[in-house]
C-alpha cells in the first residue's frame, strides 16, 4: 500500500478524476502507440518478405544443390545414392550453360538449363512457374482462351523461356482466341480449348451445332471436318491439333450455335551453342537447332536469372555435343528441414561425406547468402532509423514530464510535508513514463495486429494510390504482399520476439524518459518548494 | 504537574533552535536564534509575529523539512539533531503523526475532494478502506461532505481550506502545524474556519501550532507566543 501511492498519483495525473484523460497523456500515449505500431509492422513485413523469398528460393532451387568437384563423376550412381537417403524427397539432375537464341534479327543469350521433365517437378514447380508467366493477349472482339502450358508439352524440340526472353525475341507460345459470339448466352454451355501443344498450326476452327446434341468441328484448312455428338465426342486428334472440350450449360445448345477460334502457332527460334562455334573453327558448319516455344514461365524468386531457358536434358546434351552430361543436381528434403538452417547445413555436410567428397552440396541459404545479408542489412537499417525516432519521442515525453514537475513544484513540496519520501515523489514521474509506455505499447500492438490482419486491403489501397490499378501488378511482382506470410505473435516465435522487443523498448524508453523529471523532483527542497509562487 | 509527567505529555519540543540564511546583502541573516518551544498533548499554541520574522521557517524546522543550524528536536520520545539532514524515516513519522495546513490550500488538482483527504492515508501506508468512513465523517464535520466527489478547482477558498483541514486530521496525527490557515480568506470565513480547526483538534485530542497574524484567533488557543528578533516569547 505504502509503495502504491506514487503509482496512484501518477495514474491520476494522467487520468484525473472527473476528466478521464489529460490532453498530455493522450498525446503521449498515441505517440508511443504509433511508434510501436510502425516499428512492429515494418519489421513484421520485412520478416514476411524474408519468409516469402525463402520459400520462393526453395521452390526455384530446392533446398540444396550438388556440384561435382571432379571432371568425371558417376552422377547416375551418386544421384541414386542421394535419393535413397531417408531425408531426401527428390533429386533432380541438371545441365546448364548459355545458348544464343535467334528469331529474325533479335537475339538473346539466356541462362539455359536442361532437366529431366519426368523428374523435375518434384524439385522445381515448373508448372506453377508456367502459370505465373502466362499473360493473355488483349483481343479485340475476341478473348484469349489459351490454356496454361504444362511440363507435359516439353520434348527435345521444345523449350520454355522466361517472359523477358520472349519479349526480347518477340516470340509467343501457341495461342487461341475465341471470337465474341453475339448469340453467346452464358446459360448455354461453352467450348474450352483444353490443350494447345507446341506443334499446332495457325488455323481457324469452328464448332457449329446441328441440333442440341450434334455438332460439327472443322478447320479452315479443310483437313478436319467431323460431326460428333455429346455421347460420342471428338476423339483426341493428337499432337499438332488443339484439344477442345465441350461443357454443357443450364440451357441446351440449339441449331446454329457456333464457336469460332483463331489458333496461332507457337514461334520457332534458332539456337546456337558454344559447341557449334568450336565445330565451326574446324570447318564443320552445322545448322542452328530449331525449337518451338512451348511456354513462357516466370520464377518468382528475383535472384533467379531473368533471362532463362529450360529444355530437356537431352536437348542440352545435344547442344553441348556431349553425352551423359550432368552439371549438378538439385535436392529437395523432407519439409522438417525447411526451417532449421543448422540441421540443413549438417545434413548437407553428411551427404557430402556419403559421396566421398566427389561433390560439394550447397544449401540454399549459403548459395543465396548475399541476398539474405542484404535483407538483414535492410532490416537493421530500418531499426537503426527507427531507434532515433523512438528516442525523439522519449525526449518529447521527458520534456513534457519535466514541465509537469515544474508546474507542480508546490504539490511536490506538500507531498513531502505530508510525509512522502523524496524517492516516492520521484517515482510519480517515473511511473507516469511507465504507464505511458505500457499503454502506448499495448495500443500499438493492437494497431499492429489490426494492420497485419487487414494488410492486403490496406496495402492494395496504398499501392493503387501510388501506382494505379494497372501499376499494382508491377509492384506486386517485386513485393508480392498478397502471398506474404506475416505471422501473428502466437503463431511464430520470431514474431513473438519482434512484438516483445518493441513492447519492452517502448516501456523502457518511456520509463527512462520519466527518470530525469523524477530525479529533478526528488532533489527539490520541500521548504523552498512550498514557498515558490 | 511533576516534571516527569509533564515530559510524558510533551508531543513536540525543541531546544535552542537556530537558523540563519545567507542572502546577497545580508550574508548571515539570523532568522531564529536559540528558540525553545514546547507543545503538550491536546494543547494549542499560537505564534504571532511580523511578516518575515521566521514563523514559517520555525514550522519547517519542527516538521523537519529543512535542517536547522543547531538545536535539538523531540518528537515525543524521539530525539533528533536539528542540524542533521532529514531522513526518510522522519518522513514516515511525519506522515503518521504530523498534519499540515497552509495558507494556500495545496490540494492536488487531479484528485477529487475525498481522494485528496485520503492522500494522507495513502502516504502513511494506512488502509484506505478502514479510513474512508472517517474521511467522510471529517468532511461532514467540516461541512463539505456534499462536495466529496468534486475536484478542488470547483471549490471556493473556504471550502478548500475545510478539505485541507480534514486531510490534516484524517490520520489522527499528534500535531497539526497550521501556517496562516486563514490568510487567504475574508474575516468571516476565516473565523468560521478557525473555529472548525480549533474545535476539531480539541475533539480529536490533537495538538496544534497555529501561526497567525490575527490577534483574536491567536487568543483562542491555550497558549500564545510572539516571535521577535529570532526569539519566541510566551505571553
Ligand atoms: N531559502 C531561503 N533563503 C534565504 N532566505 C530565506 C529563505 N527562506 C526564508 N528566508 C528568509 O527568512 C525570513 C523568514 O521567512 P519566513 O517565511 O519564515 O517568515 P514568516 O514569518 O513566515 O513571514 P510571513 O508572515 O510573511 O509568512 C525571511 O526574511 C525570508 O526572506
Ligand atoms: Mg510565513
Amino acid at each position: 500500500m505504502k509503495s502504491a501511492w506514487p503509482l496512484f498519483l501518477a495514474w491520476k495525473q494522467l487520468f484525473p478524476s472527473q476528466k478521464k484523460v489529460s490532453f498530455f497523456s493522450l498525446l503521449a500515449i498515441v505517440g508511443v502507440a504509433l511508434g510501436v505500431n510502425v516499428m512492429i509492422v515494418v519489421v513484421a513485413f520485412m520478416q514476411g518478405f524474408q519468409q516469402k523469398f525463402r520459400s520462393d528460393i526453395i521452390d526455384a532451387q530446392g533446398h540444396a544443390r550438388a556440384v561435382p568437384l571432379k571432371k568425371q563423376v558417376d552422377w547416375k550412381k551418386d544421384t541414386k545414392k542421394i535419393s535413397l537417403q531417408p531425408e531426401v524427397e527428390k533429386v533432380s539432375p541438371y545441365i546448364q550453360g548459355h545458348l544464343l537464341l535467334q528469331n529474325r534479327d533479335y537475339h538473346a543469350v539466356p541462362f539455359s538449363m536442361g532437366i529431366d521433365p519426368s523428374q523435375s517437378d518434384g524439385v522445381l514447380p515448373l508448372n506453377q512457374f508456367l502459370q505465373k508467366g502466362f499473360i493473355p493477349i488483349q483481343g479485340y472482339e475476341s478473348r484469349d482462351v489459351t490454356p496454361v502450358p504444362t511440363t507435359d508439352l516439353l520434348d527435345d524440340d521444345v523449350v520454355f523461356i522466361t517472359q523477358q526472353v520472349a519479349n526480347r525475341l518477340g516470340v509467343r507460345s501457341a495461342t487461341a482466341l475465341l471470337f465474341d459470339d453475339q448469340n453467346d448466352s452464358s446459360e448455354k454451355g461453352r467450348v474450352l480449348v483444353e490443350q494447345l501443344d507446341p506443334y499446332v498450326e495457325s488455323d481457324e476452327w469452328k464448332i457449329e451445332f446441328i441440333d442440341e446434341d450434334k455438332y460439327n468441328i472443322r478447320n479452315q484448312q479443310g483437313s478436319i471436318d467431323i460431326n460428333c455428338t455429346f455421347n460420342q465426342p471428338l476423339e483426341d486428334l493428337g499432337w499438332g491439333y488443339p484439344k477442345f472440350k465441350l461443357v454443357e450449360g443450364n440451357k441446351p445448345f440449339s441449331k446454329g450455335d457456333q464457336f469460332k477460334f483463331q489458333i496461332f502457332r507457337s514461334s520457332t527460334i534458332e539456337i546456337y551453342s558454344p559447341s557449334m562455334i568450336e565445330k565451326a573453327k574446324s570447318d564443320e558448319m552445322s545448322p542452328p537447332r530449331e525449337v518451338r516455344v512451348g511456354g513462357i514461365f516466370q520464377v518468382p524468386w528475383q535472384g533467379f536469372h531473368t533471362d532463362a531457358l529450360i529444355g530437356t536434358d537431352r536437348f542440352m546434351e545435344d547442344m553441348r555435343g556431349e553425352e551423359n552430361a550432368c552439371d549438378g543436381f538439385f535436392i529437395k528434403f523432407q519439409t522438417d528441414y525447411l526451417h532449421d538452417e543448422n540441421k540443413l547445413g549438417e545434413l548437407c555436410a553428411r551427404l557430402e561425406g556419403e559421396l566421398e567428397g566427389d561433390w560439394s552440396i550447397i544449401p540454399w541459404f549459403i548459395e543465396n547468402a548475399w541476398f539474405f545479408d542484404l535483407l538483414k542489412f535492410e532490416e537493421y537499417l530500418m531499426v537503426l532509423i527507427m531507434i532515433p525516432i523512438g528516442l525523439v519521442a522519449a525526449f518529447a515525453i521527458a520534456i513534457a514530464l519535466m514541465t509537469t514537475v515544474l508546474r507542480k513544484i508546490r504539490e511536490i513540496g506538500l507531498l513531502i510535508a505530508m510525509g512522502g519520501t523524496r524517492f516516492s515523489v520521484g517515482m510519480i514521474f517515473c511511473m507516469q513514463g511507465f504507464i505511458i509506455g505500457s499503454l502506448g505499447a499495448f495500443i500499438g500492438c493492437g494497431m499492429a495486429l489490426t494492420f497485419i490482419r487487414y494488410r492486403d486491403s490496406l496495402m492494395s489501397f496504398i499501392v493503387t494510390r501510388i501506382a494505379g490499378e494497372d501499376g499494382q501488378a508491377g509492384v506486386t511482382q517485386f513485393y508480392d504482399f498478397y502471398s506474404l506470410e506475416v505471422s501473428y505473435p502466437w503463431e511464430s516465435e520470431q514474431s513473438m520476439i519482434t512484438f516483445l522487443t518493441f513492447i519492452f523498448f517502448a516501456i523502457g524508453v518511456s520509463t527512462l524518459a520519466g527518470l530525469l523529471p523524477a530525479w529533478r523532483a526528488s532533489r527539490m527542497n520541500p521548504a523552498e518548494a512550498l514557498r515558490s509562487e | 504537574m511533576s516534571e516527569q509527567t509533564k515530559k510524558e505529555n510533551v508531543v513536540l519540543h525543541a531546544k535552542s533552535l537556530s537558523k540563519s540564511y545567507s542572502i546577497v546583502d545580508a550574508p548571515d541573516l539570523k532568522v531564529l536564534n536559540q528558540v525553545n518551544i514546547t507543545l503538550h498533548e491536546s494543547s494549542s499554541l499560537s505564534i504571532r509575529g511580523d511578516s518575515g520574522c521566521g514563523k514559517s521557517t520555525l514550522l519547517n524546522l519542527l516538521a523537519r523539512l529543512e535542517p536547522a543550524d543547531e538545536g535539538t528536536i523531540f518528537w515525543g520520545e524521539k530525539r533528533i539533531a536539528a542540524a542533521s539532514k532529514p531522513l526518510a524515516v522522519e518522513a514516515s513519522w511525519r506522515a503518521k503523526h504530523v498534519g499540515v495546513v497552509y495558507q494556500s490550500y495545496y490540494l492536488i488538482p487531479e484528485l477529487n475532494v475525498l481522494e485528496n483527504v485520503l492522500m494522507s492515508v495513502r502516504l502513511s501506508g494506512l488502509s484506505i478502506a478502514e479510513y474512508e468512513p472517517r474521511a467522510k465523517e471529517l468532511l461532514d464535520q467540516m461541512g463539505v461532505e456534499s462536495k466529496s466527489k468534486q475536484i478542488p478547482s470547483k471549490l471556493s477558498g473556504g471550502e478548500r481550506q475545510r478539505v485541507a483541514i480534514a486531510r490534516a486530521l484524517v490520520n489522527r496525527p499528534k500535531v497539526i502545524l497550521a501556517d496562516e490557515p486563514t490568510g487567504n480568506l475574508d474575516e468571516r470565513t476565516g473565523a468560521e474556519i478557525m473555529k472548525l480547526l480549533l474545535n476539531a483538534s480539541a475533539k480529536e485530542k490533537t495538538s496544534l501550532i497555529l501561526v497567525t497574524h490575527n490577534p483574536s484567533f491567536a487568543r483562542a488557543t491555550d497558549e500564545t507566543s510572539i516571535l521577535k528578533d529570532g526569539k519566541l516569547i510566551y505571553e
